[in-house]
């Protein structure tokens, strides 16, 4: 290797998209905590930024926290499993082939673009307030991205390297493991970034209608007893797991699909 | 005797969706012998990667024989390999496991794969870069990546479409060089496409001239010129006469819209 040694660049400057990420979150809790030095505070209406990760902090500690997301994690686990198989699955066929694709294309639209938590209540009549319930909302919110990624990853895939495959021999096994699937693996984890969105608003949803335990209901409770710091200790939650699982993924995608970064 | 590669009226028609159909070889007849060096020059779009795509068995004429050593070719084989004019690399391999496609293909053991794909790359110029991807090379690098690829399985026929298009002057006359020592060492049958007949004349045996498409096998030359060849035969007397005639035939295939 003959690199060029790289320049010498300030610390500021190497790690700038982190500072000032880190920068306007700060700001905006500070701004948050310093609302309340000019407005009078009332504790039934809103919550402060100190008060929430003392809730937070009490919470976990007291184990009521990692009970609750526990609770939610397993129709999650479920439901978002379920969604990688049919997804994938109904993508490929979708993408590969063209007359599947055309006939299901508008209906998945439809599916995909309208707010199907309005069928949680309707879910939870016919599966009930227990994990299977919980699962099926999960799975039909998270379902569609890996469906239509799945789908345009496979369309994507250029048939001169299939050609390139099958000239110098390959066997259609060769074709899907070493053009199909490199190829649309990384459509597919894309999804799944989208997807781990919508499966937990789901499971909030799900909870929020009818529910003994889980993190949502949670939420619901201590909205309705006036506890604000504790919900939104409990969004606070949420939102960390989101944030790590999102960016996770995008991690991981950046780790195993290196080839990716110049597209 | 019949001719190692033998094509007689093959006829490929591309019957797009929706779209007008495109002749794009109409009575195409070739013969190429063991061991030849045959370029093909033609104006774009009559039909010359069809032909490649066609012994490479990726494409099926719609009439016509086409034969490889006696035998009929019904799809790909090992015996042949394409240089792409499109180069085709797997954007998620590297250099290096790009050139080794081929023998991972045919099973062969890593180290060899290794020795293989080393002596290519460095043949290719491409030393240092094993690790790079696809996204990370020039037109010209990807190129050379695609020739190793090509040479890697040590084809019989070596099937090339205007190989050298995206490089530098200087790297193609170096890859020429190359590529005329490999020719002369193993004894392979090469079909060359190209547009620059400097380039045809001075590598082929022959140089055929399609006719626009849909393409037609217009007129053969045979280059006399001794071998080996070297860079001063471009300006004898002999080569640019050459080099007129060619350009003579073609011209008329170009300007006769
Ligand atoms: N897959 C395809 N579908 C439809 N038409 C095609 C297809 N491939 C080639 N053609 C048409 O066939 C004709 C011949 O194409 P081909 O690629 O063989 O030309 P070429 O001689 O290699 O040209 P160039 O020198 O520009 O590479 C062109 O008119 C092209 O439009
Ligand atoms: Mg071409």
């Amino acid at each position: 290797m003959t690199d060029d040694a790289a320049p010498h660049i300030s610390f500021a400057t190497r790690h700038r998209k982190v500072l000032l990420g880190g920068f306007s979150v700060a700001i905006f809790f500070i701004a948050w905590q310093a609302t309340f030095l000019f407005v009078p505070f009332n504790p039934l209406f809103i919550s402060k930024p100190n008060l929430i990760l003392d809730s937070f902090v009490e919470m976990l500690f007291s184990g009521d926290l990692l009970h609750d997301l526990a609770v939610s994690g397993v129709p999650f686990l479920y439901g978002f499993t379920a969604a990688v198989v049919v997804g994938v699955s109904v993508g490929v066929v979708m993408g590969w082939r063209v007359r599947v694709g055309y006939a299901l294309d508008p209906l998945m639209t439809v599916f995909y673009a309208s707010p199907l938590v309005a069928l949680a209540p309707l879910v939870i009549v016919f599966f009930g307030v227990g994990v299977s319930g919980k699962a099926i909302i999960i799975f039909l919110l998270s379902v569609f991205p890996f469906i239509f990624n799945t789908a345009a990853g496979v369309r994507a895939i250029d048939r001169l390297l299939i050609n390139v495959v099958r000239s110098m021999g390959g066997t259609e096994k060769d074709l899907y493991l070493k053009v199909i699937v490199p190829g649309v693996l990384p459509y597919i984890v894309a999804g799944a970034r989208i997807a781990v969105g919508r499966g937990l608003i789901g499971i909030l949803v799900g909870e929020f209608f009818a529910a003994s335990e889980g993190i949502g209901y949670a939420i619901a409770r201590f909205g309705d007893l006036f506890a604000l710091d504790k919900m939104f200790a409990c969004i606070l939650a949420i939102m960390i797991i989101a944030v790590v699982l999102t960016e996770g993924i995008r991690w991981a995608e950046r780790a195993a699909f290196p080839w990716r970064i110049g597209q | 005797m019949s001719a190692y590669i033998q094509g007689r009226n093959v006829n490929l028609t591309f019957r797009p969706p929706n779209r007008r159909p495109v002749r794009a070889l109409q009575n195409f007849d070739i013969d190429v012998n063991e061991g030849e060096f045959l370029s093909i020059v033609g104006p774009s779009g009559c039909g010359k990667s069809t032909f490649l795509n066609v012994l490479l068995g990726l494409a099926k004429p719609d009439s016509g024989d086409i034969m490889l050593g006696g035998k009929r070719i019904e799809g790909p084989g090992t015996d042949r390999a394409m240089v792409f004019q499109e180069f085709g690399l797997l954007p998620w391999r590297t250099v290096q496991s790009n050139v080794e496609l081929g023998l991972e293909l045919k099973g062969v053991a890593t180290e060899t794969r290794r020795e293989v794909s080393q002596r290519l790359i460095e043949m290719v110029g491409l030393v240092g870069f094993e690790t790079h991807y696809p996204h990370e090379l020039s037109g010209g690098m990807k190129q050379r990546v695609g020739l190793a690829r090509a040479l890697a399985t040590d084809p019989d026929v070596l099937l090339m479409d205007e190989p050298f298009a995206a490089l530098d002057a200087q790297t193609r006359d170096l890859m020429q060089v190359e590529l005329l020592r490999i020719w002369q060492e193993a004894k392979k049958t090469v079909l060359f496409v190209t547009h620059q007949i400097d380039e045809a004349i001075y590598l082929s045996d022959r140089v055929m001239v399609m006719t626009k498409r849909p393409g037609q096998a217009k007129k053969i030359f045979a280059i006399d010129l001794p071998r080996p060849r070297d860079y001063e035969m471009r300006v004898t007397r002999e080569f640019n006469d050459l080099k007129l005639e060619i350009w003579n035939e073609l011209k008329d295939e170009i300007t006769s819209r």
